[in-house]
């Protein structure tokens, strides 16, 4: 190897070195969000984990659905919001003896993530957005919908008048299968 | 190796030639360490613009959102400080590499005819770079930044006749706020790089078209092209500075973030960056009136003087002028030097500095831990309200200036005690301590006109044992809801079943009234339903003579009222808090510890109030 060559390898080396001393940390700073712990909308006190009480059992009609906001702590990136809603969900209280007693729905459309309500006549739900249509089962009146709407987990607590608690989570969207976001 | 991709673009481009017009460049006397400089300084202007460039991803300017952006990015973003800690040594090596490279090119004589407009182009990258380094300091709207922004432009508007205008012009109106950071980050990412793209264009284009400047003696023969043997140096260099720079970044953990900016700190030491420490410390040396010659003057004249030197030539010999050139030179870099120290000096010595900075630092500790803490967190309305609604800081610093001139907190009492002690106020010690010795200095025995309790203890027939129950269930009184009336706290079963509910009645309730459940009656004296919550403790603070505090007294025996010109709704939550010791603190025990108000009553972090 002549000196010359060794200029070139050595030029090679170290420029290439410096271009990593900033290209990894510069490709962790983008990838960020993608790790749990930084997510910026969703950070500690937003994760899919706790339940969150929204009514009681007696406040809720037989096989009419009501739709209740979820009001808790929200992180975003670097601000924390004290207690605001940060998403809603459909209570449908079934028929008495039922298992379960009350079936919880997101209202976050499994199509786009729009927000899912009831039409005029209400006696199905509706997405405005792309006209994603579901029945009081969940289940889709048309092919927009990739999936039925997401079913949330449902607790009543033991008092006479039970209140209702749900865990409030969100699902990644257009997927078939139901995957939870962390 | 054939690169087909490489073959296409460069018959459509001619890049390889380009590209060879720089690398076939010929050297005479061959490659040299010396030659390093501009490209080291080109290798940490690209760090510093695709460091720069990734924040820009994450920032916000905004005088409520900055700092919790830019802390977000150090300390919670995947090697976000990393990124932020090159940028900040990066603008910090940029002036060391600019200043040899000064150095240097003045030393050689390198500024001599051609290379005049060269000469000029450094200058003026150098005073952009001035600029970057202001304008980003003040970005991340953090105390330091804050108050040397504060001083530079006061500097600017120091300037005669034109110099008030411009200040306004440049802070966005007389105060610093959300249009001082918006100017500063369009500087910052816009302005001031398009100018340093031009300028460092124009200057690379004539650097290349003069070449280097070569020694005064090159011996024939010893001729060499740009590359490999030169590039090789650059690279090795560049890459020893960055490794350096990666260095300052680890062993610093990243780039230092104070408190958020607070304009109302009535005692931030304010220093410079250390290059601009000599500057800061000549001003000391000059009059009020006379600030524009140290701060434009004198530093002008430099910069005028450097510009006029390939002039020079015209009127003196070369030998004299560059003689007289490395003089300046010499004294420039000595009175530098001299300054710098005697700075250093100076604030070493100063008690009064120190304590001030002790209480920066621990400002910042304190911010830092509220941002990361579950129970508190950047509030939606700015990160200087972290400070600002905290019991710990703000709580504690209202209720010294306020209470404190009666009132005896942790053995102090800044005038004559005339109040009760409030240490650990409305807890199950306090009271009980109450019951036993009402006459105490601790309590009523320094209070004019309050002897109802001494008095009652005279006569009282209650064993230790219900004195404990009393103090117990009195001590409950401070947890009953802001939303809830006698009668439906007497609804609970458990109150009037509580053991010192009973003795209670009998004898406190002879004087102190609740509505259906104790008469009262035998003396004046303030209601106790929910006696040392935060709303009955509102209540006295802001109105201790309504009827159902101390109106029974004479008003000059009265408590005085602070009312909210006095003392605003956030400074009351966090005086209220700070007393019942409701606020986070670190885990580390040997602090919590040291301080008892955070080991005292009612549990410490209790949550966070809105």
């Amino acid at each position: 190897m002549t000196r010359r060559d060794l200029y070139r390898l050595g030029s090679r080396v170290l420029g290439g070195a410096i271009k990593l001393a900033v290209a990894v940390p510069a490709l962790a700073f983008l990838v960020s969000p993608l790790r749990k712990k930084v997510a910026g909308q969703g950070g500690a006190s937003d994760s899919g984990g706790s339940m969150e009480t929204l009514t009681s059992l007696s406040q809720l009609k037989v096989g009419v659905p009501r739709s209740f906001p979820v009001i808790r702590d929200r992180n975003d990136a670097w601000v924390t919001y004290p207690s605001e809603p940060v998403g809603s969900v459909w209570l449908i209280r079934q028929p008495e003896g039922a298992k379960p007693e009350v079936i919880a729905y997101s209202a976050e459309c499994p199509h786009l993530g729009c927000a899912i309500n009831l039409t005029t006549d209400a006696r199905e739900f509706l997405c405005p957005c792309h006209t994603s249509a579901f029945d009081f089962e969940g289940k889709p009146k048309n092919q927009v919908p990739p999936r039925p709407m997401d079913r949330l987990d449902v607790e009543l607590t033991a008092e006479t008048d039970p209140k209702v608690r749900v865990r409030f989570q969100k699902f990644r969207t257009l997927a078939e299968e139901k995957i939870p976001l962390a | 190796m054939r690169n087909p991709l490489a073959d296409w673009i460069n018959e459509r481009t001619g890049y390889r030639a380009f590209a060879r017009t720089f690398s076939d460049q010929v050297m005479p006397g061959g490659a040299r360490w010396r030659y390093v400089f501009g490209t080291t300084l080109a290798t940490v202007f690209l760090v510093q613009a695709f460091s720069g460039l990734m924040m820009m991803l994450a920032y916000s300017p905004s005088s409520n959102s900055a700092w919790g952006s830019v802390y977000y990015i150090s300390n919670v973003m995947w090697m976000g400080w990393i990124i932020r800690g090159l940028h900040h040594f990066g603008a910090q090596t940029v002036m060391v590499l600019l200043g040899m490279h000064l150095v240097q090119t003045l030393l050689s004589g390198a500024y001599r005819k051609p290379r005049e407009v060269n000469w000029w182009l450094g200058l003026a990258l150098f005073v952009l770079v001035v600029g970057f380094g202001h304008t980003g300091y003040q970005l991340p709207w953090d105390q330091k930044g804050y108050w040397a922004t504060k001083v530079v432009t006061n500097i600017m508007g120091g300037a005669p006749v034109v110099g008030p205008y411009i200040k306004t012009i440049v802070v966005g109106g007389n105060d610093y706020g959300n249009q001082t950071l918006t100017r500063f980050y369009g500087l910052h990412v816009g302005v001031l790089p398009v100018l340093l793209f031009l300028c460092l264009a124009a200057h690379v284009y004539l650097a290349k078209r003069h070449g280097l400047t070569p020694p005064a003696h090159v011996a024939p023969g010893r001729e060499e092209n740009y590359y490999p043997a030169q590039t090789f140096r650059n690279t090795a260099v560049s890459a020893l500075v960055v490794a350096i720079m990666m260095g300052l970044v680890l062993y610093h953990g990243g780039a230092p973030l104070d408190a958020p900016a607070d304009p109302s700190t009535p005692d931030y030491p304010a220093r410079p960056e250390w290059f601009f420490l000599s500057l800061f410390q000549m001003l000391k040396s000059f009059p009020g009136r006379l600030e524009w010659v140290g701060s434009i003057v004198i530093p002008g004249s430099i910069l005028t003087v450097l510009a006029l030197l390939p002039l020079l030539e015209k009127v003196l010999p070369w030998k004299v002028l560059h003689f007289l050139a490395c003089m300046f030179l010499f004294v420039l870099v000595g009175g530098a030097g001299y300054f710098t120290a005697a700075a250093l000096w100076s604030d070493a010595h100063d008690e009064g500095f120190k304590e001030a900075r002790r209480k920066a630092d621990a400002a910042e500790a304190r911010a830092r831990f509220l941002a990361s803490s579950p129970q508190a967190g950047i509030p939606p309305d700015g990160a200087g309200f972290l400070l600002r609604r905290d019991p710990f800081t703000e709580g504690k610093a209202v209720l010294e200036k306020k209470c404190m001139s009666c009132h005896v907190l942790d053995g102090q009492v800044a005038g004559e005690q005339s109040a009760a002690d409030l240490t650990d106020f409305g807890s199950r010690a306090w009271i009980r301590g109450l019951l036993e010795e009402p006459s105490s200095a601790k309590y009523y025995g320094k209070v004019a006109k309050c002897d109802g309790m001494a008095e009652w203890k005279k006569t009282s027939k209650l064993t230790a044992k219900e004195l404990d129950d009393v103090a117990d269930f009195v001590a409950s009184f401070a947890k009953i809801p802001a939303d809830i009336t006698p009668d439906e706290w007497l609804s609970d079963e458990t109150v009037v079943k509580h053991p010192g509910s009973e003795p209670f009645q009998k004898e406190c309730g002879k004087c102190h009234v609740i509505d259906g459940y104790t008469e009262g009656g035998v003396r004046d004296s303030p209601r106790l339903f929910a006696w040392g919550s935060p709303q009955w403790t509102e209540r006295m603070i802001r109105k201790p003579g309504a009827p159902d505090l101390y109106g029974y007294l004479d008003p000059q025996f009265q408590m005085p009222a602070f009312g909210r010109d006095q003392l605003t709704e956030d400074d009351l939550k966090a005086m209220i808090r700070y007393l019942r010791g409701d606020y986070p603190m670190p885990m580390d025990r040997s602090s919590k510890a040291a301080s008892p108000e955070a080991a005292g009553n009612v549990p410490a972090a209790a949550g966070h109030l809105p």
